[in-house]
C-alpha cells in the first residue's frame, strides 16, 4: 500500500513532474514532426544538445536571469533554424524516395555528426550553465525544491500553451494539424505542404532547442548529452501515442512521475526500467498510446 | 558463381593487404639501435582516458630528462617505447605483446585500466618478462600469486583504508547510506565500505544505484533526505558526482558526501564551484603534499620542465613508476644481450626496490604490491575567495587543514 498523503511521495510527484515537463518539451517536436511527415528523428536529443551549448555561451556573454532568457531565445532561433536547415538539406531531398528506414538511418547519421562536430568543437569536458536564480530554494510545505526547478517546469509550461496557440489559433497552426491528419487532402486545399514540413521542423527542433536549455540548466551539458533526452522523448511519443501533440504533454509527465515513483517505491538500480515497462504495457492493451487515434482513422 | 562485382573485392582486398604489409615492413624497418635500454610503457594514450594517460606520460617523460641528462644508464641512452591500450583488454594485449615480443623491451610499465593489465600482466608472467603496473587498482592484479608482476600504485582496498580509519576515529557515523554507480566500480567499492561501516557499528539504510550517464538523481535524493544518513558514500565518476551535488543543493539536502577520489578532477570544481564544499574522498594528489621534501622537488621539476601546468595524481605515479623500472634495471646491471637472463635478473632487483619517491616510500610485498604508499583523505574546501580545493585532512602527520562539519545550505557564506 503506497502511503498516498505522505510527504515523500509528493516530493516524488513533484520531482517526476519536473523532470517530466522537460521530457514533454523535446517529445513534443519529435511527435509534430512524426505526425507531419513520418519521420523519426533520433537527431531531436541532439538539437537539445546545441540548444544547451548556445545557452552555454549566451551565458558567458552575459550572467544571471537576463543571460538565462536571452539563452532561451537564442537558441530557440539557432536551433529552429538548424532545424529548418538539416529539413531542406537532409530530410526533403529524401521525401520523394519515401521509405522509413532511409529517414531513419540518415537522422542516426545526423545524430552521430552533430555530436562529433559538438566534441570536436566544444570538447568533451562536461560543463554546467550557473543557476541564474542563485540556488533559491523554495519549501512548499510538504515538498521542497529550488526556484529554479520550479520556474523550468513553468517555463516549460508556458512554451507548451504557446505552441497550443500557435497550432490552434493561427493559419499555419491550423495547416500544420491539417497535413498531419492527411497530407494529400491538405495538398487538395491548397496547403504549400513544403512551407508546412519547413515550419514544422523548425518549430519542433525550437521546442527541443528551449528543452535543451532546460535540461542543461538542471542537469549537465556534454556532446553526448542528447541521447538519453532522445531516448525518452521516444519513450514519451510511443506512450502518449504517435504525432499527437497533447499525448506528449501527458506522456512526458506521466513518464518523470513514474519514474520516481518507480524507483522510490519498488528499486533504485530499475528506474529507467519502470517507465519502459509502462509502455510496454500501453503497447499491449491500447497500441496507438494512451491518447493516440485508432489505426487508419 | 561469383559475380564479376565480388571478383573485383576479392582482388582489390588481397591486393590492398599486400600493400599494407608491404607499408608495414617499410615503416618497420631495421630495429632501432641496439645499444639502448628500452623500457615498454602500456597506457590508453587513445580514447577517453587520453587526458589522464597523458599525464602518465608527461610524468614518464620527466623521469625519462632526468636519466639521459646524467648520460642514461651504463653509457647506453634509456628509449621508452609507448604501446597504446585504448583501455581495451584485446587492444592492451595487443600492444604488450608487440613490446614483449617484437620490441624486445627490458621491462613493461605503465598501466592505467584494470581489465587491460589484468590481462597484460598474466601475459607478461608467461614471457617471464617484468611487469610494473601504475595506476590501475583492481586487486586481481597482483593476487594472482604472478612473481613478474608488480605495482607502484596502492590498490583499491589500500585506496579506501585511510577513509575508513578516518571513519573509526573521527567521524564514528551511526548511519551511513551508499549511493553509487551501477558498475564493478561501484559494487567493488561498495563491498569494501560497508564491511568497514560494520565494523565500527553504523548501519546501513540505503543501497542506492544509478546507471552511467544518468542525468536526474532527485528521486534518490529525496529518498536520502527522507533517511537522513550522517555520511553517504557516493561512488560516482566526475559528471555524476558534480550534478548529484547540484542537485543535493537544489532538494536542501546535507551530509557528509564520501567519495573514492577520482571524481575531483578540475572539470569537477568548474561545474560545482562552491557547491561541492566538504565533499570528502582519498588522493594522492602531489601537489596537497608538499610538506614532504622529495613530492615537494618533483613539483618543481615538473612546472620547469611544463610551464604553467600542475602535476596531478597520475603525473606522480607514472614519474615514480618509471623510477622504480630505471632504478632495477641499474641495480640488475648493464643488459648482457641475454633477454630472458637480463629480465630475471631486473625482477630480482624489483623485489629488493625501496625508495623514497613522490608518493612516498616503494618498498614491494611478497606479492609484489606496493603497501607503503598510502593515500590521504581529503576535503574540498574554499579559500576566501569561494573557489573550491582539495585538503589533505587525514592522517595528521599530512593534514594541511581541518575536518569542516558539513554546514546546512542557509548557513554557507560562498553560493
Amino acid at each position: 500500500m503506497v502511503p498516498v498523503m505522505d510527504s515523500l511521495f509528493l516530493q516524488q510527484v513533484l520531482n517526476g513532474l519536473i523532470t517530466g515537463s522537460v521530457y514533454s518539451l523535446i517529445a513534443i517536436g519529435l511527435t509534430m514532426i512524426f505526425g507531419v511527415m513520418k519521420i523519426s528523428n533520433f537527431a531531436q536529443g541532439d538539437y537539445s544538445m546545441v540548444g544547451a551549448y548556445t545557452a552555454v555561451f549566451v551565458m558567458a556573454w552575459v550572467g544571471g536571469w537576463l543571460g538565462w532568457i536571452g539563452s532561451v531565445v537564442a537558441a530557440a532561433a539557432v536551433v529552429g533554424l538548424l532545424g529548418v536547415v538539416t529539413e531542406r538539406l537532409v530530410f526533403r531531398p529524401l521525401m520523394t524516395r519515401w521509405t522509413d528506414i532511409d529517414m531513419i538511418m540518415v537522422s542516426i547519421g545526423l545524430f552521430i555528426l552533430l555530436d562529433n562536430l559538438a566534441q570536436l568543437f566544444f570538447g568533451a569536458t562536461p560543463r554546467m550553465i550557473g543557476d541564474p536564480f542563485g540556488g533559491v530554494t523554495v519549501n512548499l510545505g510538504v515538498a521542497s525544491t529550488s526556484l529554479l526547478r520550479l520556474f523550468c517546469f513553468f517555463f516549460a509550461g508556458i512554451t507548451i500553451f504557446c505552441l497550443e496557440l500557435f497550432l490552434n489559433r493561427s493559419r499555419m497552426g491550423v495547416a500544420i494539424r491539417a497535413t498531419s491528419q492527411n497530407r494529400f487532402a491538405a495538398q487538395l486545399m491548397g496547403i504549400d505542404i513544403n512551407q508546412v514540413y519547413r515550419i514544422t521542423f523548425g518549430v519542433g527542433a525550437l521546442l527541443a532547442g528551449v528543452g535543451g536549455v532546460l535540461y542543461g540548466t538542471l542537469f549537465a551539458i556534454y556532446p553526448t548529452m542528447g541521447a538519453l533526452p532522445t531516448l525518452k522523448a521516444f519513450a514519451v511519443t510511443i506512450l502518449g501515442g504517435m504525432g499527437n501533440v497533447r499525448g506528449a504533454i501527458w506522456g512526458g509527465l506521466i513518464l518523470g512521475v513514474a519514474e520516481a515513483l518507480g524507483g522510490n517505491y519498488i528499486a533504485m538500480e530499475y528506474k529507467q526500467a519502470i517507465g519502459f515497462f509502462i509502455i510496454i504495457l500501453v503497447l499491449l492493451v491500447k497500441p496507438s498510446g494512451l491518447f493516440g487515434r485508432k489505426e487508419g482513422a | 558463381m561469383p559475380s564479376k562485382e565480388e571478383k573485383f573485392m576479392k582482388k582489390s582486398v588481397i591486393l590492398l593487404t599486400a600493400l599494407f604489409l608491404l607499408v608495414g615492413l617499410a615503416v618497420a624497418g631495421p630495429a632501432s639501435a641496439a645499444d639502448s635500454i628500452k623500457i615498454g610503457i602500456l597506457g590508453p594514450f587513445t580514447g577517453s582516458l587520453a587526458f589522464n594517460a597523458g599525464e602518465m606520460k608527461k610524468g614518464m617523460e620527466l623521469a625519462l630528462d632526468e636519466v639521459n641528462a646524467k648520460g642514461g644508464l651504463f653509457g647506453q641512452k634509456v628509449e621508452v617505447v609507448y604501446g597504446d591500450s585504448e583501455c581495451k583488454p584485446d587492444k592492451g594485449l595487443a600492444a604488450v605483446k608487440k613490446l614483449v615480443t617484437r620490441d624486445k623491451v627490458l621491462v613493461v610499465g605503465g598501466g592505467y585500466c584494470s581489465s587491460v593489465n589484468i590481462a597484460a600482466s598474466e601475459f607478461c608472467h608467461y614471457e617471464k618478462t617484468p611487469d610494473v603496473v601504475a595506476i590501475a587498482i583492481s586487486p586481481t592484479i597482483t593476487n594472482r600469486g604472478y612473481d613478474y608482476v608488480f605495482r607502484t600504485s596502492p590498490n583499491s582496498p589500500m585506496f579506501l583504508m585511510g577513509i575508513n580509519k578516518w571513519l573509526a576515529d573521527v567521524k564514528k557515523p551511526k548511519v551511513v547510506a551508499f549511493f553509487m554507480e551501477n558498475s564493478d566500480y561501484g559494487r567493488d567499492g561498495q563491498k569494501i565500505w560497508e564491511a568497514a561501516s560494520k565494523k565500527i557499528g553504523a548501519k546501513v539504510v540505503a543501497n542506492l544505484y544509478f546507471e552511467i550517464g544518468d542525468t536526474d538523481f532527485t528521486t534518490q535524493i529525496s529518498k536520502l533526505k527522507e533517511l537522513k544518513p550522517d555520511v553517504v558514500f557516493n561512488i560516482a565518476s566526475t559528471t555524476e558526482a558534480a550534478l548529484i551535488q547540484k542537485q543535493a543543493k537544489e532538494l536542501d539536502f546535507v551530509t557528509q558526501w564520501i567519495g573514492v577520489g577520482g571524481q575531483f578532477t578540475q572539470a569537477y570544481f568548474k561545474m560545482t564551484g562552491p557547491i561541492s564544499q566538504y565533499a570528502m574522498g582519498s588522493s594522492l594528489e602531489p601537489t596537497k603534499a608538499m610538506k614532504d621534501p622529495v613530492t615537494a622537488a618533483f613539483v618543481k621539476a615538473y612546472q620547469a620542465k611544463y610551464p604553467g601546468s600542475r602535476p596531478g595524481i597520475f603525473s606522480s605515479q607514472g614519474f615514480d613508476n618509471l623510477k622504480v623500472i630505471l632504478d632495477a634495471v641499474k641495480r640488475a646491471g648493464k643488459p648482457g644481450g641475454d633477454l630472458a637472463k637480463d629480465r630475471a635478473k631486473i625482477k630480482t632487483a624489483l623485489t629488493a626496490t625501496d625508495m623514497k619517491l613522490s608518493q612516498g616510500t616503494i618498498k614491494f610485498g611478497k606479492d609484489g604490491q606496493v603497501y607503503t604508499v598510502l593515500p590521504s583523505v581529503v576535503q574540498v574546501q574554499l579559500d576566501k575567495d569561494c573557489k573550491p580545493d582539495t585538503q589533505i585532512i587525514y592522517p595528521p602527520e599530512r593534514a594541511a587543514a581541518k575536518y569542516e562539519n558539513p554546514q546546512p545550505w542557509s548557513a554557507r557564506t560562498c553560493k
